[in-house]
């Protein structure tokens, strides 16, 4: 009986390896081959890749952008996560679908709507000159910063998703034990709720962050001439068919992301022990 | 820091404490004293005030009336954190990213104790709740006891002046319960603490308290000890939530004389009982207090019944009688060679002693502080 | 287990043997699936080209509008051997790459032009041009200074007299002839010049100096559109087409012709595909049809080589041609060859240059 019910659950699961082995674990060592097989084995993509100051470049630009993005994602997206999961379930429920709100327009459109706002003739500028702040049009757009402002509004609602899904797990029943038991307000925070919240920001922040390693249309229509993705690269390199080197960019970028998303998650670890266990001052 | 003027056994006194939510009278003049090392249930059915009067005194709800002392002195001005007070929550709230020893430690941290004094306190308290080698597990990798058990630990570790339990073993299942109920009794023997107790289980509150305060309307019904209670119940009120029982309404006849209407019997008051039931028109009857045995004495009311129905109860036998005017009685009795079963329609005489029925206050008001 | 295994292959085998026969039946229509652009070059070529074609030949078109990513599509298709086009547009700069990797068939010439009237540049081995379109200076008219006029890249270049903000597009191609040019080399030369060092160096060197005054590098045609007529910028390159769309929305842009780079499309058949006859006729009917490319030309500035195609034109409409001659003549021949060889190696160095 209990074996049977052990076979069955097993078939069950059948469909879904062997979606993940076809449409992921397949094409990715397919790439993984074409970037060292041209058509003979051969280590030249990679030796140009790193042979190269443009492309570590451009690959330390896109880590440090998506960083920055996750990070300003995850300091705006927890208070208000918070002040969602603090009102009442109906509530909840009516802030969250603002939230949601956005990710019902594609990326290219919410990019073209940043650059009607941020523009020399744009929104803002003309409200500014308009109250006479300034009578010179701000550059804005194209700039890095732009790409920041575009890519966090993109991004965000994913993170807000992730940390207050998080957070409405957590017992505030918790917080009352900590005080109880001698914590002051922000004591109880620092070491019960941060801790605990902490890694559904993470998590987030994780997402976040790879999506943004993967992104270019937004940084290529918002951004200045320095904000160019490893996404570009590839996509250029497509372009010319040279597969074997496009591949190598995406193998380099995938380890990349790997390797950041590993940091990221022992520095959580770090962070959320010494929130729990450090001095009590 | 938090003061340590106060004892691990500590005296508490609520004093008219008041507190409305908006309209509602969560409680209301609730007056309570609680000696060093007293163990006070707070019984009653949930909305009947006892985690308003924990969370008062915990510190999570202002009074909006009144005072709250410990060991004589007002702490309705300090935080939670610092009226050194131990609390059990429900779900035992132990904090799931910290493994059983750091649970254990966080109020010493907090008081900022030395390691190797944090590392004997907890290393105490673990092993007086049996659980001196679970140190390193995470909440989650315990059963139910023994997250309860860690809860317990934790909230005795730093040697609070009270301890509050709400609901402690709600979440158990039976066996465990009564498991539980036992080991509670053991640390409250062993630590000699003052603890507060809440639970809508009369059965727990039975077992655990040295007394009971039965709760109704934001207000104390009847408080005393477990026999007592049960024995001598105040009120409808207290009678109908402690135990099972019998309600059987009477009226006074003539100044020695009452009527039972329900069992359709009068009895003659002794000399030395005329003041018995007065005021009063109904009284509390548990099933056990009736026999079957027939030894007619001045004390004894007998009436006639049939059997409508039994329950097998193990060792007990738990009959529905219905008397000649059509009320129906539980009746119980213990089984033995010498007391056979009896069938459905039977007919018998049931007695039971004056002194064995309490005459009952109508309404949830009841005699207050005892 | 292998039960099951064996009915995986023969599910395989059934879906092979259907997708088999629509294949077969396919072939027994008289169509030919033709990848072109989509959008209105699409709507119009249907009534234009496609139409009038069937009726003539009953060889009917079923268009599959191409998508960005064409040519890995096309080198994907030879190399599985499952070639779903007859025929194909194919831009400059990917024609030399579909040489390179083997991509198309050679064209049968005696078939397309038997009497040798296509321009000599326009009859390649495995293409014919059927459309040129230029990567031109537009200028806002009413963003000039007073009396001024922008005539040429040493003026694009020229901030001083001509302030305000500027686009470039974000690829070597074109800028570096564009910068040659306004560095005073003559356009017959600018390619024999970027073949060297020192030429390439001193395109780079002109790039530098109005590399601060670019607001953006545009990577589609529709941003550049987008950033003229939002005042995002005065001057930007784009393709001679946009201009259609700035002036019909009220934007007072206007061409500068000289020194504009103009590009051929070519139209090419896919390696491998069993419909070469039918195919091949139409890429006569596409590259030779005067009328058809007189009629097309009224819709999209777009205009090919078909012999007699400026004859009894509006002088109008023939100014805003590429081809036009005398808009031709000021304007220098893009070489797809060049870039074909060097792309890889400059684009490396043109993206270090924009991360400086």
């Amino acid at each position: 009986m209990n074996t049977n019910r052990k076979i069955t659950s097993t078939w069950l699961l059948w469909p879904a390896l062997f979606m993940l082995v076809a449409f992921f674990l397949i094409p990715t060592l397919d790439i993984l081959r074409a970037s060292v097989y041209d058509p003979e084995f051969t280590t030249k993509h990679f030796v140009k890749l790193f042979g190269s100051n443009v492309y570590l470049e451009i690959l330390w630009r896109t880590i440090r952008l998506s960083l920055i993005v996750s990070l300003i994602c995850a300091v705006i997206a927890y208070p208000v996560s918070y002040f969602i999961v603090l009102r009442p379930r109906k509530q909840q429920i009516f802030f969250l679908f603002l939230v949601f709100i956005p990710l019902w327009m594609s990326v290219l459109i919410r990019s073209y709507a940043w650059m009607v706002v941020l523009g020399r003739e744009g929104l803002i500028n003309a409200i500014m000159i308009g109250l006479g702040f300034t009578d010179q049009p701000v550059k804005m757009l194209f700039t890095t910063g732009a790409v920041y402002i575009a890519m966090v509004q993109i991004l965000l609602p994913i993170q807000i998703v992730t940390c207050y899904s998080a957070m409405s797990e957590i017992d505030f029943d918790l917080m009352r034990a900590a005080r109880i038991l001698g914590a002051k307000p922000w004591q109880a925070i620092r070491r019960v709720f941060l801790p605990l919240s902490l890694d559904g920001t993470v998590t987030g922040a994780i997402i976040v962050f790879m999506l943004s390693m993967g992104f270019f249309i937004t940084p290529a229509l918002v951004g200045g001439r320095k904000d160019i993705m490893m996404a570009n690269l590839i996509e250029f390199q497509v372009n010319q068919l040279n597969w074997g080197f496009a591949a190598a960019i995406s193998i380099v970028l995938l380890i990349a992301t790997v390797i950041s998303v590993f940091i990221i998650k022992r520095l959580a670890k770090t962070l959320t022990r010494r929130l729990v266990g450090g001095g009590s001052a | 820091m938090i003061e340590r003027d106060v004892e691990f056994g500590a005296s508490v006194t609520f004093d008219s404490v008041s507190k409305t939510y908006g309209a509602v009278k969560a409680l209301s003049d609730f007056n309570l004293s609680i000696q060093r090392g007293e163990f006070v249930t707070l019984l009653g059915p949930s909305g009947s005030g006892k985690t308003t009067a924990l969370n008062v005194l915990a510190g999570f709800a202002d009074a909006t009336e009144g005072d709250v002392r410990v060991n004589k002195k007002s702490i309705l001005g300090l935080p939670p954190e610092r009226r050194n007070i131990g609390m059990v929550f429900q779900n035992y709230s132990l904090f799931p990213h910290m493994n059983v020893f750091e649970n254990v430690a966080f109020p010493l941290r907090l008081r900022k104790m030395s390691q190797a004094e944090i590392k004997k306190r907890v290393g105490d308290s673990l092993a007086m709740v049996q659980l001196a080698e679970f140190g390193d597990r995470m909440p989650n990798q315990l059963s139910g006891g023994q997250r309860q058990r860690v809860a317990f630990a934790r909230a005795i570790v730093f040697e609070p002046s009270v301890l509050l339990m709400d609901e402690p073993l709600g979440a158990l299942d039976l066996k465990l319960r009564e498991a539980m109920q036992l080991e509670i009794k053991r640390y409250h023997k062993q630590l000699g603490c003052t603890i507060l107790f809440v639970t809508h289980d009369q059965g727990e509150a039975l077992a655990l308290s040295d007394r009971i305060a039965v709760m109704g309307e934001g207000q104390i019904v009847q408080i005393d000890t477990p026999d007592r209670i049960y024995d001598e119940p105040n009120s409808k009120y207290v009678a109908d939530f402690i135990g099972t029982t019998n309600i059987v309404d009477f009226e006074r006849v003539s100044p020695s004389r009452v009527r039972f209407s329900d069992l359709d019997v009068e009895f003659e008051l002794a000399d030395s009982n005329k003041n018995w039931g007065e005021g009063r028109q109904s009284i509390s009857l548990r099933p056990e207090k009736l026999h079957r045995d027939i030894s007619p004495s001045d004390q004894m009311i007998i009436f006639d019944g049939s059997i409508e129905e039994y329950l097998f109860l193990g060792n007990i036998i738990q009959y529905s009688v219905k008397t000649k005017s059509g009320k129906t009685l539980l009746f119980q009795e213990h089984r033995g060679p010498s007391v056979p079963i009896l069938a459905r329609g039977e007919t018998l005489k049931l007695a039971f002693s004056i002194n064995d029925a309490r005459p009952l206050d109508e309404g949830t008001h009841g005699s207050g502080l005892a | 287990m292998t039960r099951m295994l064996k009915r995986i292959a023969k599910v395989a085998m059934a879906t092979l043997v259907v997708a088999g026969s629509a294949n077969l039946a396919f072939a027994e229509d008289k169509e030919i699936t033709f990848s072109g652009s989509g959008g209105v070059v699409g709507k119009v070529s249907k009534e234009v080209w496609w139409g009038p074609y069937t009726e003539a030949t009953g060889i009917k078109i079923n268009h599959v509008a191409a998508e960005a990513k064409r040519m890995p599509q096309l080198e994907a298709m030879v190399k599985s051997g499952n070639v779903l086009w007859d025929a194909m547009e194919v831009s400059a700069s990917d024609y030399p790459l579909g040489v390179k990797k083997g991509l198309f068939e050679p064209i049968d010439y005696s078939q397309v032009d038997p009497d040798n009237q296509l321009p000599a540049d326009t009859r390649e081995e495995f293409g014919v041009a059927y459309a040129a379109y230029s990567q031109v200076l537009i200028v806002r008219t009413d963003k000039l200074p007073e009396g001024k006029k922008m005539q040429s890249w040493a003026d694009f270049w020229d901030v001083e007299n001509f302030p305000g903000p500027r686009a470039l597009r974000g690829r070597a191609e074109d800028n570096l002839e564009f910068a040659l040019l306004a560095d005073g080399v003559p356009a017959e030369d600018i390619y024999k010049v970027l073949s060297t060092k020192e030429g390439l160096d001193r395109a780079f060197a002109k790039m530098d100096e109005i590399k601060p005054h670019i607001t953006t590098w545009w990577t589609s045609g529709a941003q550049s559109v987008q950033l003229l007529s939002d005042g995002e910028v005065y001057f930007c390159p784009s393709y001679n087409g946009r201009i259609t769309t700035l002036v019909s929305s009220g934007i007072p842009a206007e061409i500068v012709w000289n020194g504009g780079a103009m590009h051929k499309s070519y139209i090419a058949i896919p390696k491998g595909t069993k419909k070469l006859k039918e195919a091949t006729e139409y890429v006569k009917f596409r590259t030779t049809s005067a009328d058809r490319m007189r009629e097309y030309v009224t819709h999209l500035p777009y205009p090919g080589w078909a012999p007699g195609l400026f004859d009894g034109m509006d002088p109008k409409m023939a100014a805003n041609m590429p081809t036009y001659p005398q808009n031709q003549a000021v304007q220098f021949s893009a070489s797809a060859e060049f870039w074909a060889e060097n792309l890889e190696a400059i684009q490396e160095r043109w993206t270090e240059w924009l991360l400086q």
